[in-house]
């Protein structure tokens, strides 16, 4: 197993529920990403890719399989290690953006950073920093419930890159936007990525933004199917 | 499936070995904690009201009782005596029985004795001008030491009871008394009396006092010579009472000697024990406090229940359980500090509003400070419920 693996994850099974009411969402997956690669998870509804992203999240644990991240086993350790396995190694983007409602731009991403070892004055540089990079420059003390969609995803970029983890894990970033910013926040994410050296996996079905990746895995039926080089491969 | 990655021009992210240390983890969740409660306005004036109300009501019962309470220890605390000699089973005032005289001459043999003087308290009938008779208390002291009373003089002089058939009323009772005034005569227990002096503040739990000097007290109770209700002792300085009762208690084996502080004990524990007061205010307390609680309780878990996705999301992107918790103890700890502050502040006016010889709510350091630290561990348990759901919480949920 080479470290040059951001995420190693073999026979990866999930069953939720018992006896005739189990259901079988993952059969055995097994997922390769490189350091450093922009891997977008394609697949139908109900296909498993948003379960198997919360494994190699760390916030679902398999049924069945291993899953290691940068060389570190995750599957199978104890519950209360799993938050600092996140800490450690993944920056979450989500769907809806999912920000604090009662925390500004600045306090959601430095939230973040401080959770990490930042001290506060710190925390908030850097902060205004990564919104800068992303255009928000003048809005570090808005409230979420001030921003339009593209610019609270945007906020949710900073937060997921705050403190450089080595792993971000974005499901359906582009979701609740329109086609100009779904594409905008996906290059911006892919610009960052690229600057910070991030490994990004990016579930999604939004077929306008697959052009802008490195690699394309194809989930169905709780298995993967095959995959296929984006626009950006080398 | 190992593809290989895309060349890299900059060094790749390394996985992150920083973990805010303890401080700031507390002082990161405050801020969440604070930033979630504020953010909420309704749903904190909610909480903020149980609070309040549990704090007010609360400290309107404990208050009230305890000047209650004080109206009954009033004439022990203010006597000025270290030692009481009384009948045997007195366990308040005005004591059911007398003693004799013997005590108070035993006491005042005793080397560590200051003085010992005997007290008479009775149940007097003052004629009214209207035809009418209305109850007092009759004290009798020594006219000379004026230890037992009368203080709180408000005009007047407490040696004018010295002077003959001279008494000393309450300012409280003055009307209800026919419109007393210095000066003014009435008939008790069937002799003339002068007003000599008005006390304010003197009205126990039962009828006002009157005080008297000890000799005219006993024609006008009609007490034998050798009779009193209780012996007052001061002791010599540096003498300690508590060696002092108990030499009187191996000298006087038929009565009780107590120290003053023992004595207002005993009074406490009568209230408390002997009758509904105790249990009346403490139900009305105890209610006080179990709404308060489940405001709070239902309001913290709503407040959860609300934010699942935000408390979720804070799961998943690492804060852990043990965190959360922080952030529940800092809001559970603010709804405390400040609803109490606000209820004791509403309670104080309402004292201040009220405050009448007749009714006074006491309202001691010890119940302000105590009422914050019980509405503290009020809030804290009352967050359980809440803590409780967000435990459970999945962080995959987030992903949902």
């Amino acid at each position: 197993m080479s470290h040059s693996l951001a995420i190693d994850a073999r026979g990866v099974t999930k069953t939720y529920g018992d006896g005739d009411l189990a259901q079988l969402v993952l059969k055995g997956c097994d997922l390769t990403v490189p350091a450093g690669e922009f891997m977008m998870l394609v697949g139908p509804s109900g296909s498993g890719k948003t379960t198997l992203l919360s494994i190699l999240g760390c916030v679902l644990r398999s049924s069945d399989g291993h899953v290691h991240l940068f060389g570190e086993r995750i599957s199978g350790v104890r519950e209360s290690e799993l938050p600092r396995l996140r800490l450690a190694y993944i920056g979450f983007i989500f769907q809806g953006h999912n920000l604090i409602a009662s925390l500004t731009a600045e306090e959601n991403v430095a939230f973040q950073l401080q959770m990490r070892g930042w001290s506060p004055g710190d925390a908030s540089r850097e902060a205004r920093r990564l919104l800068d990079r992303v255009q928000l420059g003048g809005k570090y003390k808005r409230l979420p419930a001030e921003l339009s969609g593209g610019e609270r995803q945007r906020v949710a970029i900073c937060r997921a890159v705050a403190g450089n983890p080595p792993i971000i894990l974005a499901d359906e970033p582009t979701a609740s936007l329109d086609a100009t910013n779904g594409q905008l926040v996906t290059e911006l994410l892919r610009e960052l990525a690229r600057e910070q050296g991030h490994t990004v996996v990016c579930v999604t079905h939004d077929n306008r933004i697959f052009s802008l990746a490195d690699r394309i895995v194809r989930i169905e039926d709780g298995q993967i199917l095959g995959e296929g080089a984006g626009s950006h491969a080398a | 499936m190992t593809p290989q990655g895309p060349p890299r021009a900059v060094p790749m992210a390394k996985p992150l070995t920083g973990r805010a240390p303890l401080w700031l983890r507390w002082k990161t969740m405050a801020r969440v904690a604070w930033g979630m409660m504020f953010h909420q306005k309704l749903k904190l004036a909610g909480t903020l009201f149980g609070v309040v109300f549990a704090t007010l009501l609360a400290n309107q019962q404990l208050g009230t009782f305890l000047g209650l309470l004080y109206k009954n220890q009033m004439y022990v605390k203010n006597a000025g005596a270290d030692v009481w000699i009384t009948a045997p089973s007195v366990q308040q005032l005005p004591p059911g029985r007398t003693i004799s005289d013997a005590a108070l001459l035993t006491a005042r043999a005793m080397p560590d004795v200051e003085w010992a003087d005997g007290v008479l308290i009775g149940a007097a009938t003052m004629q009214l001008p209207s035809g009418g008779s209305e109850p007092v208390t009759l004290v009798g002291v020594n006219a000379t030491r004026l230890k037992g009373g009368p203080w709180n003089i408000v005009a007047g002089d407490a040696g004018a009871i010295a002077q003959p058939d001279t008494i000393i009323v309450e300012d409280a009772e003055r009307e209800k008394l026919g419109g007393l005034n210095l000066g003014s005569r009435r008939e008790l227990n069937g002799h003339r009396v002068t007003v000599g002096g008005i006390t304010w503040g003197l009205l126990p739990f039962g009828p006002s006092y009157a005080f008297a000097d000890y000799e005219f007290a006993r024609r006008l109770l009609r007490t034998d010579r050798d009779q009193m209700s209780a012996v007052l002792i001061g002791v010599k300085p540096g003498a300690d009472p508590q060696a002092v009762a108990a030499q009187l208690k191996a000298a006087l084996p038929d009565v009780f000697v107590r120290t003053g502080p023992e004595f207002e004990e005993s009074i406490v524990n009568y209230v408390l024990r002997q009758t509904a007061i105790g249990i009346t205010f403490g139900t009305s307390t105890v209610f006080a406090l179990i709404v308060g609680f489940v405001i709070v309780s239902l309001s913290m878990l709503s407040s959860v229940v609300d934010n699942l996705r935000e408390f979720g999301t804070l799961k998943a992107i690492g804060t852990t359980n043990w965190d959360l918790t922080k952030l529940l103890f800092v809001q559970s700890m603010t709804y405390a500090v400040i609803g109490s502050v606000i209820g004791l502040g509403l309670v104080t006016r309402v004292a201040g509003g009220i405050r009448s010889p007749k009714l006074a709510m006491l309202l001691p350091p010890q119940l302000v400070f105590g009422s914050i630290v019980v509405m503290c561990v009020l809030c804290v348990l009352a967050s359980s419920l809440a803590l409780l759901r967000i435990r459970k919480l999945e962080p995959a949920m987030v992903f949902r």
